[in-house]
């Protein structure tokens, strides 16, 4: 002890054992936490017969029939719904980054008579529950005709609806110096152009941030198109999936499973492929996915 | 190039008052600058000059033209920030012909000026590069650049060299200057460094709480400070202040009393005045051996040897500091006395107040 | 002369104007279309009777009374609701800080941890994830097949009353990871040195933790709670999805938002379903007001 002492900090006690057991720990609540979808996974691959009778995750032998089933299975196939799903998605992706940093960049950088006082409402409306203008939003819905249609769904994302994507930004744009836009408008920059040329190419992050949010909330979104959408036709992955489980298809495990796997597969390629982005959006701002 | 007129010129932030009263007039090619502690409104009086911020009162002219409300682009200055501002999304190319692109100038004349502003600057092989690939000085240089392009009427510049380190700042220094004879622009420029003023200015403005405290040549400053506040910011170690009572005073000079011994001191005011009174001398004006004055016996509490110069700091009989600035290395060390003289032409009086009396 | 000062000030002012409010166009349109307006307009049909066909009937306060007094399935929801937010995000909190805790003392691997253990809370949103909650509580699912391992013949959770929305409180735990991100950041923002004082001035791992850790961690715990409450609140599609759209079994998952949907659009009283809105503003208003107001007593502020 007296010798390998020697290269260690006083007073520190170290063991080995400590790393090892955290590390065994965290490697089963991983497992744990991470089996059922796996299991998911897995389960759209086994044949029907195994999914119930089986907790392994290795089929006796890989069966994609699951997923010909599950895309057929309701009257409209599911490259519909995915289709469906990417369009709402895409335009809403479109429309929160515009709306949004517009808003931001106004907040953020502009001084106008009752800015504070916009501000705050803006704020206000974040803590306001979505459920309170739920309902005269479905009325003035359904008198502009737009019920069935994916403008509910959308319009909104382009009138900066999501404060929190404003918010996001406002951090963001309060976060490069103030004196970029007074050299910029020393240099006869107007304020839209300080907006395109200074403020969106240097907020990369930020818009790339609340994109992909953007987009996955979007894509989970579960609650609008279960109100506005009544054509199967129009229905987004994740109606379909619902209605998949109330349909006469009840026994077809496989499919649905199958299904189920596709829907998460968008949100998945994001995770793997703009994770640090998805951590430093939560880290920064305290999102809660 | 242009003139610039300050009239009156007030900065309120709600019912703060942060410029009160600023008149100052610059000529065309002047090198004007404005120096004084943190928070005394040099900053802000620059960037009323600018247009970054809206002036509350008063008149600004740039030419002959009133500019207060004039949007900053138009009233042809350029600004080197302290923190060079520079964008840093663009290559140092797009980032000078950035305000010439905005204003729709020809691409050939675009580059034409560009290629010129990075000739006088020597940062043709930096063009292609990005700010953050440069060092502090390349930005700095740029920031300059960026300025240059435009061909201002006047150039502002905020503490541009605050951000370097202190070999960098002296080069950096020299060019500006050099830049200032080679352009013949109209420069003002702010920093919180009075080695900085003194070497760089035509014109000193001194300020402090917002109001300006004296404007002058650099040497006019140093030799005839109009309060004791310039005479302790202008000048490096800081003048000394002794406490001296006033005897008599008239057009001819005035009598003052300091440690039993009476001085006269070739300074007078025009209204009599008695009583409390300031002694300046500046560490370098104080001498260990022959002067038209005696101070007395000082006795050394401190030596800092610079090489160059010694510092000494010590007590008079009367149990006031004083810093003595003496040539050379001197070979005295803590407990020493020494006999204290001066120049009665370099001291300075300085009502209880602050105002200083005038050389006669 | 000052006149002319005074008009160029408005000329100023109005480009700022401009340019403000140009840009705020947009959200202008959403704030006042999409949320003011149908705010107000929500809570004045609190105070109707309306069911998209006829005209909505002025009733004064009858649903906020009927809410508080008459209203059976009212008082289940509130009551499973309270029963899954109270239990479910202490829990998923704790868990988070213990797994954050383990996670910062610079053990390797870290990025890959912390990344398994957010993918649940990324993924868990959706509908699939419901769904296979579903499939993993049910009576021959994935849990009872485990337990079968070990001899254990598990009932169907999802469809047995008393355990229900324990599945749903778990399947929130599940989720912690977006929890735990914020703590790690939290964690990582105390200075090394304030612990290297510390171990200096002889304090244990165990009083470090009690003394500067926890602490300095409370402004980051504080404001989890609160997030992480509102949105339990507001929770909807796990509980749609187990119970397809009932609360059931028995209304034991229930949720608040899922009886206002079924007020709204199974039986179209949105006089109603507006009055349960209101209550639930009122309801989480209230949880942050005192929970703002008590955190003066427990969360530490450096300024």
């Amino acid at each position: 002890m007296s010798e390998r002492a020697e290269e260690r900090l006083p007073g520190v006690q170290y063991s080995r054992w400590s790393g090892i057991r955290k590390h065994t720990m965290l490697c089963c609540v991983s497992l744990v936490m991470l089996y059922p979808l796996l299991w998911m996974v897995s389960s759209s691959m086994k044949p029907e017969n195994e999914i119930f009778t089986s907790a392994s995750l290795f089929p006796s032998h890989f069966d994609l029939s699951a997923y010909k089933r599950g895309w057929f299975g309701l009257d409209v196939s599911f490259g519909r719904f995915f289709l469906n799903s990417l369009i709402v998605s895409v335009l809403s992706v479109i429309g929160n980054v515009m709306s949004c940093s517009l808003a931001a960049f106004a907040f953020a950088r502009l001084r106008f008579p009752g800015r504070h006082l916009w501000f705050s409402l803006m704020l206000g409306t974040l803590m306001l529950p979505y459920h309170v203008v739920l309902i005269p939003q479905y009325i003035l819905f359904l008198n502009l005709d737009w019920i069935d249609t994916f403008l509910p769904l959308v319009v909104p994302k382009f009138l900066a609806c999501d404060a929190f994507f404003i918010f996001l930004m406002v951090q963001f744009f309060r976060g490069i110096p103030r004196e970029l836009d007074e050299a910029a408008r020393i240099d006869g920059c107007s304020a839209w152009r300080i907006y395109w040329k200074i403020m969106l190419p240097l907020s990369t992050p930020v818009l790339a941030t609340a994109a992909i949010f953007s987009f996955i909330f979007t894509w989970d979104d579960f609650f609008a198109p279960l109100i506005y959408l009544g054509d199967p036709t129009h229905y987004t992955s994740q109606v379909a999936l619902r209605s998949f489980i109330d349909s006469t298809n009840q026994s077809d495990w496989g499919g649905l499973f199958a299904m189920s796997s596709l829907a998460v597969i968008p949100v998945f390629v994001f995770f793997v492929f703009f994770q640090r982005l998805l951590i430093e959006g939560i880290a920064t701002t305290g999102m809660k996915r | 190039m242009a003139s610039l007129t300050l009239n009156k010129i007030v900065k309120r932030f709600g019912s703060l008052q942060v410029i009160s009263d600023v008149d100052l007039s610059v000529e065309k090619g002047e090198f004007v600058v404005f120096v004084g502690p943190s928070g005394c409104g040099k900053s802000t009086l620059l960037r009323m000059i600018a247009g970054l911020e809206a002036i509350s009162g008063g008149e600004l002219r740039i030419g002959s033209e009133v500019m207060n409300d004039v949007a900053p682009a138009q009233r042809g200055i350029a600004m080197v920030f302290q923190s060079y501002a520079l964008y840093p999304h663009m290559s140092v190319r797009k980032n000078m012909a950035f305000a010439l692109e905005t204003a729709g100038l020809p691409k050939p004349e675009v580059e034409a000026r560009v290629n010129k502003a990075a000739a006088i600057l020597q940062i043709q092989n930096l063009l292609d590069r990005k700010p953050k690939q440069l060092s502090g000085g390349q930005r700095q240089r740029v920031a300059i650049g960026r300025a240059i392009v435009r061909d201002p009427q006047i150039f502002l510049f905020d503490e541009p060299l605050s951000n370097l380190d202190a070999e960098l700042r002296v080069q950096m220094r020299v060019e500006i200057a050099k830049l200032h004879r080679e352009l013949g622009a109209t420069m003002i420029y702010v920093t919180h460094d009075q080695v900085e003023a003194m070497t760089m200015a035509d014109k000193i403005v001194v300020l402090r709480l917002g109001k300006v405290e004296q404007i002058g040549a650099p040497l006019d400053l140093y030799n005839n400070p109009a309060n004791q506040f310039v005479a302790g910011f202008i000048g490096s170690p800081k003048m000394n202040f002794l406490d001296a009572t006033l005897l008599s005073s008239d057009e001819t000079g005035s009598v003052v009393s300091l440690a039993g011994q009476s001085l006269r001191i070739p300074r007078g005011l025009a209204a009599v005045h008695e009583g409390r009174v300031q002694l300046g001398i500046r560490p370098e004006h104080a001498m260990l051996s022959s002067g038209d004055i005696a101070l007395g016996q000082m006795e050394i509490v401190l030596v800092e040897h610079l090489g160059g110069n010694t510092l000494l700091y010590g007590k008079l009989s009367d149990g006031q500091t004083l810093t003595v600035q003496v040539e050379d290395q001197a070979r005295l060390g803590m407990g020493d006395t020494v006999q204290i003289f001066a120049n009665a032409a370099r001291c300075h009086l300085f009502t209880g107040d602050g105002r200083a009396f005038a050389a006669v | 002369m000052v006149g002319a000062a005074v008009q160029r000030q408005r000329a100023g002012r109005f480009v700022a104007m401009r340019e403000g409010y140009g840009f705020l166009l947009p959200w202008f349109a959403g704030f006042f279309g999409l949320t003011l307006g149908p705010a107000l307009f929500s809570l004045y049909l609190s105070f109707t009777k309306y069911d998209l066909v006829s005209d909505p009937r002025w009733i004064g306060m009858a649903n906020y009374v009927r809410i508080a007094t008459a209203d059976a399935k009212f008082s289940q929801a509130m009551h499973v609701t309270f029963t899954y937010v109270f239990l479910a995000v202490p829990l998923k909190l704790a868990f988070a800080l213990s797994i954050a805790m383990i996670l910062n003392k610079g053990l390797r691997g870290l990025p890959i941890y912390r990344a398994l253990f957010y993918l649940p809370s990324l993924l868990g949103g959706s509908v699939a994830i419901a769904i296979l909650w579903r499939e993993v509580f049910s009576a021959d699912g994935l849990f009872n097949q485990v337990l079968a391992v070990f001899g254990i013949k598990g009932i169907g959770w999802v469809t047995t009353p008393e355990t229900a929305l324990y599945t749903l409180v778990l399947l929130t735990i599940w989720q912690f990871g977006s929890s735990m991100i914020i703590f790690l950041a939290g964690l990582r923002q105390i200075p090394q040195d304030m612990y290297e004082a510390a171990s200096i001035d002889g304090a244990s791992p165990r009083r470090q933790f009690f003394k500067i850790t926890l602490p300095l961690l409370t402004p980051v715990i504080f404001f989890n709670a609160i997030v992480q409450t509102i949105d339990a609140f507001k929770a909807f599609t796990p509980s749609f999805i187990i119970s397809e759209g009932t609360g059931g079994p028995v209304n034991s998952t229930l949720f608040y938002t899922l009886y206002l949907f079924q007020e709204a659009f199974a039986y179209f009283r949105m006089g109603y379903a507006s009055a349960l809105a209101w209550v639930l503003v009122m309801i989480i208003g209230s949880f942050t007001a005192v929970s703002f107001f008590m955190s003066r007593y427990w969360v530490h502020y450096d300024e």
